[in-house]
């Protein structure tokens, strides 16, 4: 045993040793544990873990440094989450991130002396539509300004001190971003006992701009969706039900307008999201819950594939791949054990559909689960989540228990005499971990690198073992098209791609949020009919799909049908459901460079095409960025795109490239203005800007002067102010609190 | 066992069912490139070099990993194939800090591995020290002595304190070899072909010495009584003593190398004649004309040119020169000629030099040895007209200069005082300012706009279908000695290939170079550079007899000791710089990828026991980690991190030796870069 002398008490993690029986497998979870006993992981903890779990110490540091989640040094009492997402980026997180900097003296790593806080900025927290945002120790704080966050900081340190008071229950992660959990708290407060109505808690529909948003049922009967809702008209909300007189409550009604948010949508994958308590298995089963299964058990299990086949569903992961031919290639494979694993490492920053279900619907892919484990003949089933999501991960280990109780889950499941369980893996920050075969590596406790492939993981997946992966969308379709038959999923949508999908709309977007529609339907009819359109009245400039892995879409493409292979031909792709919708301030090269720097620090390492080529683009870029292109650039970019996307192993690496191309593809000219005139036409790239004080508009009203946080602005009052340049931190704080237009970007 | 066929770039292979593509490419004699493939371990698909195209297949497959199956057709050299294994190897070397040849060995026109010769002398191992010499340089005794050795001006010693004194080294370990018997490598079977050399200076010997040793039949003619070119007639005694060379000259040609004197071409032989004999021709005829020194009264009696007197010399004549000297110019011809002109006998001998003494392109010591022997040195000084008096030179009038801007090659220009002038009383005037070829006699031969030999620069090719032409006589005119035996070695490879009927230029070979700065050498003790012992300048200038006493054996092994050993161990064996130099890859472009980005810079350390690691110089293919896992079965060292920080590290952060380290040394072996080094003499201990 190697001996130290520092003060690490080991016997906290006996039980944790226990508990996962000291199993190599589970070392990612045992040094999460390890982590929320110690805070970190001391040194001595990753030897202890080594020689307990027969590994090498090398070995468990090399897991341990892969996952971001992991830290090797102490962490103050609150730890901020600062999302590095799409949406947040282009709402603004530079300057979120600027403002904690400013206020605790903190970079990305770092702790404040007093050893309260941590940042560490992270992957997409999946909260898009409350873009910027921000988690401290579990809760999510959302739309964030600079000042907003400095207050939440200041909260924190009064807490801290003993004088603040702040409650919180689980409602969706939108919801109770946007106060949700406070409005449920203060309804139940005003509950008397004469009362017969209850307060129930509902997960998300996926209208998260209208957050917090309080329906009222009678029966299954919608009566009135109040949104927007606060604590303060939570008294009001009571009496109009007591006296069934809702017209005092008019205010809060949802508009017609936003209504069609929802109207034009065709719910299948959510059909159940913001109608049912996701914490009760009894509200699932009340809507049809479990009778999928029921139907599935009584047929054979190449009866339940062919209805797959007939439904035409395609993987929802991104990749669009048929999954019956999946399902029948795993249920072929030869071998005793098979694995059904659900991908919930819902990685790409901009979606959160995953999430979503996961929170609002976790028996939906229970069922899901079952159905498709009892056609692959799979002996157990596992979930691997993303350890962001800790609502999902609550409300999914919940619908566990419930399903196991009622003998949906463990030995012979309604009495057919199939048995299978349902397990949790928990990833640790890693956005490769979504390939499947990294995904694998991970849940056997290792660093989180692509496999080759083949063999394919129907062949040898996890434990080496026969494994079929698919998306928690995927599985949440299953027990609709059972329920309704393959032939009913396949009328909607097109030639080529069947049935609905997910999005996660966000960005410069009226009405951002999750939108379930029809396969056929346009680009248009999503950004513009569902969501409104463009947020203050700017000009539609082009949509993001696929995450890193998609591309951008020009607005002259709006009339594009989400149609697997019609958004191919475009250069992007469907993905899992991002979409980020740009206006005409948003810089294409800047968000070639966002997408690119996300998949260079997310590359595990492995293949030198991904490893050295994205961080390679991602400099080009930044130097574009920077005003330091130079003539060529665009063409090396180019190249290096074709051969990563030919050479890279894994999905990671072979779609990298793709919101690089897209842009140029789309935007050259944009990219030829950063090189050659140095300008950003967006007025995004800080380094290119000017920003100048119009002499005419200028009022010397001094609030422009007061802002700036660096103290470059001066005039005398009433008389017109200068910006001395050569201090400028182009930061644009000015620019918004101009009342009189008078500053000028260029 | 059931055999399965596999068409590979056209030619139908077989296999057995389970092999990889890899597999079946490599026992038929088709090389797939890769960087992390090792039969010993799992397949891994990192190095993504060995990427093929197959027909039916939208994406590249990764040979080592692919099992093949019966009918599969594959492409392994498609154009999207090479591009997409060009740019896998260009992002390597963008994060790649390592030298894979010294500083010393890529200033070296020649290219002689000087920090291999200098480790072997550091070993006591002069044999091994010439054996390398030879590999690159035919003559070393001879050039040990004259070489500017431009490899001092690259070493990184300097840094330190001094350069190494790598030339002087290089004679002490080549006269240990001549007086223990000489050493020549072995010679390939005959070809039966003829090759004929013009010219039996450095550049036509060296051509000789490299074609002969491929069995191929070498005939040299020179119009010089003896052989050595400039080495023998441009070279004073003092210098370089001629038993010297004529050992070197007597080891070439006892590899069967004919040698003809006094052959004349236009006189023996017209070239057409000569070419006819010959399968190949080199010319290597160097410039043996001297610039004249362009001032009026250049025609008198006792006006000659550098080249010419030291020729003179050479032969045995008596040249009048009278008591007073001046010599005209700043080179090693210059020098050369004021101290012959000293050893003649003359009272009073100038270097008369338009520039400052910085500016001179003569050595240093030789101009510091001139001074020890009495010559008087005029600086910013020019003919402006050499006055006679019965035909015969009387005085030199001088022009007085002063330093301007600077010019293209970036020394100060010259320009003249107006009306300022200074005379000195002379009775001979040598203008050591240039040379130049003649190349009368060889018709057809294509020239430049100098009026010398064109020549391919990297085939060394000439306008006439087998005839090749290096050293002065062509290109860029003269140089120095060690710059024609280089493009004589290289001219030779082509050579050797065109009588094989291959025509492929020679081609530079593509080097990743480290990035250093003084901070990285702060550690080293300083250790002054060892002090060649000479005659006393009293004594010396008096006679022809070499100047130079040579290093003693203490002296010479400390001196090779300072060596820092910069380019890689591995050079030879490298499996990342051989895959670089399949494709004809561009420094600028790898410059460029890089920028100013981000690299993993060279830190060694030494965790592993007997194994010392570079991490400048890690493709991280993971073959150390998976061999220690998966053969040894200990996990010792594991990558660290992701993405492109990824790097590979022995434990936690600890910085002692690791205990778990059975020093098998697998992991070492299994590594196809410098970056794993075992360190014998520790291994030892």
């Amino acid at each position: 045993m190697t001996e130290f002398k520092s003060g690490v008490d080991l016997s906290l993690m006996e039980g944790v040793l226990r508990q996962y029986q000291e199993d190599s497998t589970s070392l990612i979870m045992i040094l999460q544990q390890a982590q929320a006993i110690y805070g970190y992981l001391p040194q001595e903890v990753i030897y202890h873990v080594a020689e307990r779990t027969g590994n090498s110490p090398a070995k468990v540091m090399g897991v341990a440094t892969f996952y971001s989640y992991f830290r090797l040094k102490p962490m103050g009492t609150y730890q901020i989450m600062l999302c590095e997402g799409t949406a947040c980026h282009v709402n603004g997180a530079e300057r979120i991130r600027a403002a904690i900097t400013q206020e605790l003296g903190i970079h990305n790593g770092e702790t404040t002396e007093d050893g309260m806080f941590t940042l560490n900025e992270v992957a997409c927290l999946g909260c898009c539509s409350l873009a910027p945002v921000m988690m401290i120790n579990g809760d999510t704080y959302g739309n964030l300004t600079p000042e907003k966050t400095i207050n939440i900081l200041r909260e924190l340190r009064k807490r801290e001190a003993g004088d603040g008071i702040r409650i919180l229950v689980g409602q969706g992660s939108c919801g109770v971003s946007a106060g949700a959990s406070r409005v449920a708290k203060v309804l139940a407060g005003h509950q008397a006992a004469t009362d017969s109505f209850t307060v129930e808690k509902t997960g998300c529909i996926g209208m998260c701009y209208l957050e917090p948003i309080v329906d009222i049922y009678e029966g299954d009967k919608l009566l009135h969706r109040l949104v927007r809702v606060t604590e303060t008209d939570a008294l009001g909300i009571v009496e109009a039900v007591r006296s069934k007189d809702f017209s005092k409550l008019e205010a809060m009604f949802i508009s017609d307008e936003d209504a069609r948010f929802l109207k034009k949508q065709k719910r299948v994958a959510l059909s159940h999201c913001g109608i049912i308590d996701p914490t009760s298995i009894d509200d699932y089963i009340n809507h049809d819950g479990y009778q999928a299964l029921d139907k599935a058990l009584r047929m054979t299990p190449e009866e339940v594939i062919e209805e797959i086949k007939v439904s035409g569903l395609a993987g929802r992961g991104g990749a669009g791949f048929p999954t019956w031919f999946k399902w029948n290639a795993a249920r072929q494979a030869e071998g005793e054990n098979k694995h059904l694993i659900c991908n919930a490492d819902e990685g790409d920053p901009g979606a959160f559909m995953d999430r979503a279900v996961i929170e609002s619907d976790p028996h939906t892919l229970i069922e899901g689960m079952l159905i498709g484990a009892y056609a692959i003949g799979a002996k157990d089933m596992y979930v691997y989540i993303r350890a962001e999501y800790p609502l999902a991960v609550d409300h999914l280990g919940q619908a566990i228990e419930q399903a196991r109780a009622r003998g949906l889950l463990g030995e012979n499941i309604l009495g057919t005499g199939f048995s299978c369980d349902l397990h949790i893996k928990i990833g640790a920050g890693a956005f490769v971990c979504g390939e499947e075969t990294a995904l694998i590596e991970s849940m056997e406790g290792k660093r989180g690198m692509p496999r080759l492939k083949p063999p394919f993981p129907a062949q040898s997946g996890y434990l080496n073992e026969p494994s079929n992966i698919n998306n928690v969308e995927t599985f949440a379709n299953v027990a609709w098209i059972i329920r309704n038959g393959g032939a009913a999923f396949a009328a909607m949508g097109t030639e080529n791609s069947k049935g609905t999908k997910v999005f996660a709309l966000t960005g410069k977007v009226q009405r951002g949020g999750l939108v379930e529609v029809p396969m056929g339907n346009s680009l248009k009819d999503v950004i513009f009919d569902i969501a409104g359109g463009i947020k203050n009245g700017r000009k539609y400039k082009a949509v993001q799909m696929g995450g890193p892995s998609g591309g951008c879409i020009p607005a002259e493409l709006v009339e594009t049908p989400i149609d697997y292979k019609a958004l191919s031909a475009t250069g992007a792709i469907m993905g899992s459901g991002g979409m980020v919708v740009m206006d005409d301030t948003t810089c294409m090269v800047n968000i070639a460079r966002f997408f690119l720097d996300f998949t260079a620090r997310e590359s595990c390492g492995k293949c030198v095409p991904c490893r050295i080529g994205t961080t390679r683009m991602k400099e080009i870029l930044d130097r574009i960025c920077e005003g330091k292109g130079q003539e060529g650039d665009i063409e090396m970019l180019e190249e290096l795109c074709v051969s990563i996307k030919d050479g890279a192993l894994c999905g990671l690496g072979q779609t990298a490239p793709n919101p690089v191309l897209t842009t140029i593809r789309y935007f050259r000219d944009e990219y030829e203005a950063h090189i050659r005139d140095k300008k950003c036409p967006a007025c995004e790239c800080s380094a290119l800007l000017t920003i100048k004080i119009d002499p005419v508009n200028c009022k010397g009203c001094t609030l422009c002067a007061r802002k700036c946080p660096v103290e470059c602005i001066s005039g005398e009052r009433k008389e017109p102010h200068v910006i001395n340049q050569d201090a400028c931190i182009k930061c644009k704080q000015c620019v918004s609190s101009c009342k009189f237009d008078a500053i000028i970007v260029e | 066992m059931k055999k399965i066929k596999v068409t590979i770039n056209g030619q139908v292979c077989t296999g057995t069912p389970g092999q990889t593509l890899l597999q079946i490419a490599e026992a038929n004699g088709i090389q797939i490139p890769n960087l992390c493939h090792n039969s010993e371990l799992k397949h891994y698909g990192g190095c993504s070099l060995c990427v093929v195209e197959a027909e039916n297949s939208p994406k590249l497959l990764r040979a080592c990993a692919t099992i093949a199956t019966d009918g599969m057709v594959i492409n392994t050299e498609s154009e999207r194939v090479v591009r997409t294994r060009k740019t896998s190897i260009e992002l390597l070397m963008s994060d790649h800090d390592g030298d894979c040849r010294g500083p010393c060995v890529l200033k070296c026109p020649a290219s002689v591995n000087a920090q291999g010769y200098i480790q072997a002398i550091a070993r006591g191992d002069d044999k091994e020290a010439v054996r390398i010499l030879k590999e690159r340089l035919p003559i070393p005794a001879s050039i040990g002595r004259v070489c500017p050795h431009p490899c001092e001006g690259g070493c990184r010693r300097q840094m330190v304190e001094e350069s190494i004194s790598i030339s002087y080294l290089k004679y002490f370990a080549a006269d240990n070899v001549i007086k223990a018997g000489g050493y020549l490598p072995a010679k390939a079977a005959s070809t039966g072909k003829r090759v004929g050399i013009i010219g039996g200076g450095p550049g036509g010997l060296t051509a000789a010495y490299y074609l002969s040793l491929k069995g191929h039949r070498i005939t040299i003619v020179d119009a010089m009584p003896q052989m050595g070119g400039m080495l023998r007639y441009g070279i004073p005694e003092y210098r370089l003593p001629k038993a010297v060379l004529d050992e070197e000259i007597a080891e070439i040609a006892s590899l069967g190398v004919e040698m003809k004197n006094n052959y004349r071409i236009g006189v023996d032989a017209s070239f057409e004649e000569f070419k006819s004999k010959y399968d190949a021709v080199v010319l290597a005829i160097g410039a043996w004309s001297s610039m004249p020194v362009g001032c009026p009264g250049e025609e008198l009696e006792g006006v000659m040119g550098g080249i010419d007197f030291l020729q003179r010399v050479a032969l045995g004549q008596k040249p009048d020169i009278g008591d007073k000297v001046a010599v005209v110019g700043g080179g090693n011809t210059a020098m050369d000629a004021c101290r012959t002109a000293v050893r003649l006998g003359a009272k009073e001998v100038y270097v008369v030099y338009r520039r400052t003494e910085k500016e001179m392109p003569a050595e240093q010591i030789e101009i510091d040895e001139a001074r020890e022997e009495g010559v008087v040195f005029k600086f910013l000084t020019n003919p402006a007209e050499i006055v006679g008096e019965n035909g015969k030179v009387k005085e030199i009038k001088l022009q007085v200069m002063e330093l301007g801007e600077p010019d293209e090659s970036g020394r100060r220009r010259p320009v003249p005082v107006e009306g300022k002038f200074e005379v000195l009383p002379v009775s001979c005037v040598i203008a050591a300012i240039g040379q130049k070829a003649n190349v009368a006699g060889f018709k057809g031969v294509e020239l430049n706009r100098k009026g010398i030999i064109a020549a391919d620069e990297t085939s060394y090719r000439t306008s006439m279908e087998g005839v090749f032409a290096v050293g002065d006589a062509t290109n860029n005119g003269a140089s120095i000695a060690i710059e024609a035996i280089g493009e004589a070695r290289r001219c030779s490879k082509v050579v050797d290939l065109y009588l094989n009927g291959v025509e492929v230029p020679y081609r530079k070979t593509y080097l990743s170079v480290k990035q250093v700065t003084p901070e990285y050498f702060k550690g080293y003790i300083k250790l002054p550079r060892a002090k060649m012992p000479t005659r006393d300048p009293e004594e010396r200038k008096h006679d022809f007899q070499e100047i130079n006493l040579g290093f003693s054996e203490a002296q010479a092994r400390a001196e090779a000791s300072r060596c820092l050993d910069c380019g890689c161990h591995d050079f030879e064996e490298c499996k990342l710089i051989r895959c670089a130099n399949l494709y004809e890859l561009q420094p600028q472009r790898i410059e460029r990828l890089r920028g100013d980005g981000k690299i993993h810079p060279s830190y060694k350390e030494k965790r592993l026991v007997a194994i010392e690691r570079d991490q400048g110089k890690c493709i991280l293919c993971g073959q150390c980690v998976r061999i220690c896992d998966e053969v040894v079965g200990k996990g010792i060292i594991d990558l660290v991190g992701r993405g492109f920080e990824t790097a590979i590290k022995p434990e936690f952060l600890k910085s002692d030796a690791i205990k778990g380290c059975v020093d098998c040394l697998k992991c070492a072996q299994a590594c196809p870069t410098g970056t794993l080094r075992i360190r014998e003499n520790e291994l030892e201990d």
